[in-house]
C-alpha cells in the first residue's frame, strides 16, 4: 500500500512538473500583428468572389486597386497614379509597381481583374452589374489603349465620380494575370487556386490560409510603398468571446474582434487597451415581409416604427455597437436629413394599428441569427412590440438558415444588417431605395428591398436618377428628396441603429486605423516596445 | 475455435458495414432537409439568380435526392467524398488536415484518463467507504455533470490567464505557427521530427489543458467501471483466499484482480476513446483547436453536406471499429466468452 501511495504522489509531481515547466511567453513578438476573430464567414480569399468583411479585410493588403476610398471617404490613388474625367469615360495612368512575382503591373492585368470579375458573376460582380457593366460589355467598355493606360468608357448608368467608387471597393482589385492564367482549370478563371493563394501586389503576400484556422501574411518586401514594418501578420480564428478576450488580456494576440458586449466592456478604460468603434456606414434593419397581410399595410408600419423602444435599447443593447438612427444614411454624412419622429409612443402605434383595422393585434414571427447583438436587439423588439398588441415569436438560426430564409421572403419579420460602399448617401441608401421589379418572378433575391417585397417604383427612379446627377448640388438635392420619400413611404426595410464594428486593440499597435469599408490596411503598423 | 471466429469475425464485419451505411442514410437525409444554404454561401448573397442557379446546378443540388445519393455513393465506393464547400478542397484533403489534431488530443486524453481512472477506481473498491473511496466517487460525479464547455472557460481564466501555467487557446503559440511542416499532421510528433524541442514544449503547453478537461469526463467513466468491476472480483473466493495466505492489498489488486478485469476493462477504453474523438467538439470550439470537431461545426453552420456527411461517417466508422476491436479482444482474450460462443 506504501509504494501504491508512493506512486500516486510520484505521477502527480509529474504532472504538475510537466504543466509548469512550458509556461508561454506572454507577448507577441515585436515585428508580427497578431488578430484575434472569427473566421467562420471566409469561405474564399479570391478578390473577384468574396464579399464578406473579414475576408476584405485579408484581402484588401494582398492586393491594389486602381484607386482607394479613405477611412474619411475621400478617393486616392493606389495603383493608378492620376486619371482624367472626360464626358466619355475615365482615363487612368498607372504607377509603376510590381506583383509579388516580380511580374509588373500593367493595364493589362486591371482589364483582365475586371473582365475576370464580370465573368465569373458572382455576388463581388453586384456593384459593377448594378449601373450597367456586365459579362457582355466589360471587354467593350474596359481597355487598355497602352501598356500603362486603361480606359474605363462609363456604361450610361452611372457618373464618374460614383464609378471611382465602386472601383475602390475590393471587388475590383488588380490581380496578377500571368500568375492567374497559368492556374486556370475547367474555365474556372482560375478561381480554385485564388481562393485560397495570393497573385497580387500588396503590402503582403499570402503565406496560408486554413479555413477556420489560421491565416498567415507575409511581408512582401518589395512593396511599391516600402517594405512594411510587420514581418508577419497572423489572423487566428477564436470563435468564443470570452477566451479571445482572455488572450488580449495574456499578451497573445494584439487586436481582438468579434468580442460580445459583455466582453468588451472589461476593456472601457483598462490600462493597456484601447478601443476603436469602426463606423460601418451600415445599419441594423428590421425587415418587414410587405406580402405579409398586416405588414403590406403602411400604418401597421408605421405603428411599429412607433412601436419600438430605441433609446432604451441603445443604452442596454446597442451601446458599442451602434446609435440610433432610422434613415438609412448615417447621420453625419453630408445632406443626410435628421431622423424622423419615430420614437416609443405606445398610444399613437395603437390608434395607428386601430386605423389599419387591427385594433386586437396579431402574432408574427422574427428571424434572426442567433449573434451578438442581434439576438437581444430581436428579444427587445418583442418586448417592446408586445406593449403595443403584436405578439412576435422568436425564431433563432445560424447565417445560412436566415439568409436563405430573407432571400426566398420567408419571414414576417427579420433582423439583417448592411453596409455603406462608399460614403455619401447613395453608398449607404441604394440597397434600401431600390427595386426595380418586386414580381415574384423577377427573384431578384440580390436585392435587399425585393426581399421584404416592399415595391417602390417611384423612390427606384430617383435612386436612379441621382446617380446619374453630374451636378453635385443638384444631387445632394436628390439625395435630401430620396431620404424624405424613403420615410413617408412608411418604410418596409426599417432601419434602427447605425452599425459600429468595436474592435480592442493592446495599446503597444500604433497607427492602426480601422476602415469603415473594411478595408484596414496594415503596412504602416507598428508595435511599441514594452515599457 | 478458429472456424468460429472466422464465421464471428466476418458476421460482426457486415454489421459494421450495414451500421454505417444506415449512418449515412439518415445524415443524408437530415442534411438535405436542414433549411441551410450552401449555394449562398459560395456565390455571396448578393448574387443575382443567374449566378445562384448556375452554382446550385455545378454542386448537383438540382437534381432529385435520391439520384443525389447514388451520385455520392457511387463517388464514395471510389474513395472520393466530394469537394468540401467551406474549403473548395476535397474532403478527404481537409479531414486528413483536421483528424490529426482530433487525433492527438483525443489519444492523450485517452492516455490520462486511464492513468488516472484505473488505478483511482481499484483504490476506491479496495478501500470501499473509505475517504478515497469517497472522493472518488465526488471526482466521478463532477466530472459527470459539468459541462465541458463551462469546464473549458474556468480552466483557461485558472490555468492560463490567472497561473500562466500552460499555453493559451490553438495548438502552438501564434509566432510558432506554420514554422514546423506537418508530416504526420501531430504536432508533438512533427516537432520532435524536425527538431525544434521548444515547439515541443509549446505544443505540449497547449495540448494538456484541453487534453485533461477532455480526459476528465472520460476518467469519471472509467473509475466509475474499474471500481464496480474491482469490487465485483474482491467477493470472489481466489481473492478471499489469497487475502487469507497473507497477500497485501496492492499485491492482491495487482497480481490477481487487474488480470481479471482486463477484458472489460478494454471494452470500456474502447468506448470511452470513441467518446473522446466525437466528444471533442465543445472541446475544439473552447480551445479553437483545429480539429475535425470544429470543421464539422462549421461545416453545418453553412450546410455544407460534403464536409458534413464525410466527417460523419469518419467518426462514426472510428466509433463503431473501436466496439468491434473491443469485442474481438473480448472473445480472444476472455475464455467464458470464448466458450459460451462455442
Amino acid at each position: 500500500m506504501k509504494h501504491f501511495r508512493k506512486g500516486l504522489f510520484v505521477g502527480a509531481a509529474i504532472s504538475l512538473l510537466a504543466l509548469t515547466a512550458s509556461a508561454a511567453v506572454a507577448e507577441t513578438p515585436k515585428d508580427q500583428l497578431v488578430i484575434g476573430t472569427s473566421l467562420a464567414q471566409v469561405l474564399s480569399l479570391d478578390p473577384q468572389q468574396a464579399t464578406e468583411g473579414k475576408a476584405n479585410e485579408i484581402m484588401c493588403n494582398l492586393y491594389d486597386r486602381l484607386v482607394l476610398a479613405t477611412p474619411g471617404g475621400k478617393i486616392a490613388p493606389q495603383l493608378a497614379e492620376s486619371w482624367a474625367i472626360d464626358d466619355k469615360g475615365i482615363t487612368f495612368k498607372l504607377r509603376e509597381a510590381a506583383f509579388a512575382s516580380g511580374n509588373p503591373v500593367t493595364s493589362k492585368d486591371v482589364v483582365f481583374s475586371l473582365t475576370r470579375l464580370l465573368k465569373m458573376n458572382q455576388a463581388a460582380a453586384a456593384n459593377l452589374k448594378r449601373v450597367g457593366y456586365n459579362a457582355d460589355n466589360v471587354e467593350k467598355l474596359v481597355t487598355a489603349p497602352d501598356e500603362r493606360t486603361v480606359r474605363i468608357d462609363l456604361s450610361g448608368e452611372v457618373t464618374p465620380e460614383l464609378l471611382l467608387y465602386r472601383l475602390a471597393m475590393v471587388t475590383t482589385s488588380v490581380v496578377d494575370s500571368v500568375e492567374v492564367e497559368k492556374h486556370v482549370k475547367d474555365n474556372d478563371y482560375g478561381n480554385a487556386w485564388l481562393r485560397t493563394n495570393s497573385a497580387g501586389s500588396g503590402p503582403f503576400t499570402l503565406n496560408r490560409w486554413t479555413p477556420n484556422e489560421i491565416v498567415i501574411l507575409d511581408v512582401n518586401k518589395d512593396y511599391v510603398g516600402g517594405e512594411p514594418k510587420m514581418r508577419r501578420v497572423v489572423i487566428r480564428h477564436v470563435p468564443e468571446s470570452q477566451v479571445e478576450r482572455l488572450m488580449l488580456e495574456r499578451g497573445d494576440i494584439d487586436i481582438a474582434s468579434a468580442l460580445s458586449a459583455s466582453d468588451l466592456a472589461t476593456f472601457q478604460n483598462k490600462q493597456g487597451f484601447q478601443i476603436q468603434r469602426v463606423p460601418t456606414g451600415g445599419f441594423y434593419v428590421l425587415s418587414m415581409n410587405a406580402g405579409n397581410q398586416y405588414l403590406s399595410h403602411p400604418k401597421v408600419r408605421e405603428a411599429i416604427a412607433y412601436g419600438i423602444d430605441y433609446a432604451g435599447i441603445e443604452k442596454t443593447i446597442m451601446g458599442p455597437y451602434g446609435r440610433v438612427r432610422t434613415v438609412p444614411v448615417p447621420q453625419n454624412y453630408e445632406y443626410a436629413i435628421s431622423s424622423p419622429d419615430w420614437h416609443l409612443d405606445v398610444e399613437k402605434a395603437k390608434s395607428l394599428l386601430a386605423e389599419a383595422g387591427f385594433k386586437d393585434g396579431f402574432s408574427l414571427s422574427l428571424k434572426t441569427i442567433a449573434q451578438t447583438p442581434r439576438i437581444d436587439l430581436a428579444t427587445a423588439i418583442q418586448a417592446s412590440l408586445a406593449q403595443i398588441g403584436i405578439k412576435v415569436n422568436i425564431q433563432q438560426g445560424n447565417g445560412s438558415e436566415i439568409i436563405a430564409a430573407h432571400r426566398a421572403r420567408d419571414f414576417d419579420l427579420l433582423i439583417p444588417q448592411t453596409g455603406a460602399y462608399m460614403p455619401n448617401v447613395l453608398g449607404s441608401m441604394e440597397q434600401f431605395s431600390s427595386n426595380p421589379d418586386n414580381s415574384k418572378e423577377a427573384n431578384n433575391a440580390g436585392n435587399f428591398v425585393w426581399r421584404s417585397a416592399w415595391d417602390i417604383p417611384e423612390l427606384t427612379k430617383l435612386t436612379a436618377k441621382a446617380s446619374l446627377e453630374p451636378d453635385a448640388k443638384k444631387r445632394g438635392e436628390l439625395y435630401v428628396e430620396m431620404q424624405k420619400m424613403f420615410v413617408d413611404l412608411k418604410p418596409a426595410v426599417l432601419p434602427l441603429f447605425e452599425r459600429y464594428e468595436p474592435i480592442v486593440l493592446n495599446a503597444r499597435v500604433k497607427d492602426y486605423v480601422g476602415h469603415p469599408n473594411m478595408t484596414t490596411r496594415l503596412e504602416a503598423v507598428t508595435k511599441a516596445e514594452t515599457e | 475455435m478458429k472456424e468460429l471466429s472466422t464465421s464471428e469475425l466476418g458476421r460482426r464485419v457486415l454489421q459494421l458495414i450495414v451500421s454505417l451505411f444506415i449512418l449515412l442514410c439518415v445524415t443524408f437525409v437530415i442534411g438535405r432537409v436542414m433549411p441551410a444554404d450552401p449555394v449562398g454561401a459560395v456565390v455571396g448573397e448578393l448574387a443575382d439568380p443567374a449566378a445562384y442557379a448556375a452554382m446550385r446546378a455545378r454542386l448537383g443540388l438540382d437534381l432529385p435526392l435520391y439520384q443525389q445519393f447514388f451520385i455520392y455513393l457511387t463517388g464514395l465506393l471510389q474513395g472520393d467524398f466530394g469537394t468540401a464547400i467551406l474549403t473548395g478542397n476535397p474532403v478527404s484533403k481537409d479531414l486528413a488536415q483536421a483528424f490529426p489534431a482530433t487525433f492527438e488530443l483525443a489519444t492523450l486524453a485517452v492516455i490520462i484518463s486511464t492513468f488516472i481512472g484505473v488505478p483511482l477506481g481499484l483504490a476506491a473498491a479496495l478501500f470501499r467507504d473509505s475517504w478515497i473511496d469517497k472522493t472518488a466517487r465526488v471526482v466521478a460525479l463532477v466530472g459527470h455533470s459539468i459541462p465541458v464547455f463551462w469546464f473549458g472557460i474556468v480552466g483557461l481564466v485558472i490555468f492560463y490567464a490567472g497561473l500562466n501555467w500552460v499555453g493559451g487557446p490553438g495548438r502552438v503559440d501564434v509566432y510558432y505557427e506554420g514554422i514546423v511542416t506537418p508530416r504526420t499532421g501531430l504536432m508533438l510528433l512533427d516537432s520532435l521530427l524536425e527538431g525544434e524541442p521548444e515547439i515541443f514544449w509549446n505544443a505540449l503547453s497547449h495540448i494538456i489543458l484541453p487534453a485533461i478537461i477532455l480526459a476528465y469526463a472520460a476518467m469519471a467513466y472509467i473509475t466509475r467501471m474499474t471500481r464496480s468491476f474491482t469490487l465485483e472480483q474482491l467477493n470472489q473466493d481466489y481473492v478471499i483466499a489469497a487475502r487469507a495466505k497473507g497477500v497485501g492489498p496492492a499485491n492482491t489488486v495487482i497480481g490477481h484482480v487487474l488480470p481479471n478485469i482486463a477484458v472489460q476493462l478494454i471494452t470500456v477504453l474502447a468506448i470511452s476513446y470513441g467518446n473522446l474523438l466525437e466528444g471533442a467538439v465543445v472541446t475544439e470550439i473552447v480551445f479553437s483547436w483545429p480539429g475535425i470537431g470544429q470543421y464539422m461545426t462549421n461545416a453545418l453552420m453553412i450546410g455544407d453536406m460534403n464536409a458534413i456527411l464525410a466527417a460523419t461517417i469518419i467518426v462514426g466508422f472510428i466509433f463503431m471499429f473501436l466496439n468491434f476491436v473491443a469485442d474481438i479482444a473480448y472473445a480472444l482474450l476472455d475464455p467464458r466468452t470464448r466458450e459460451a460462443t462455442q
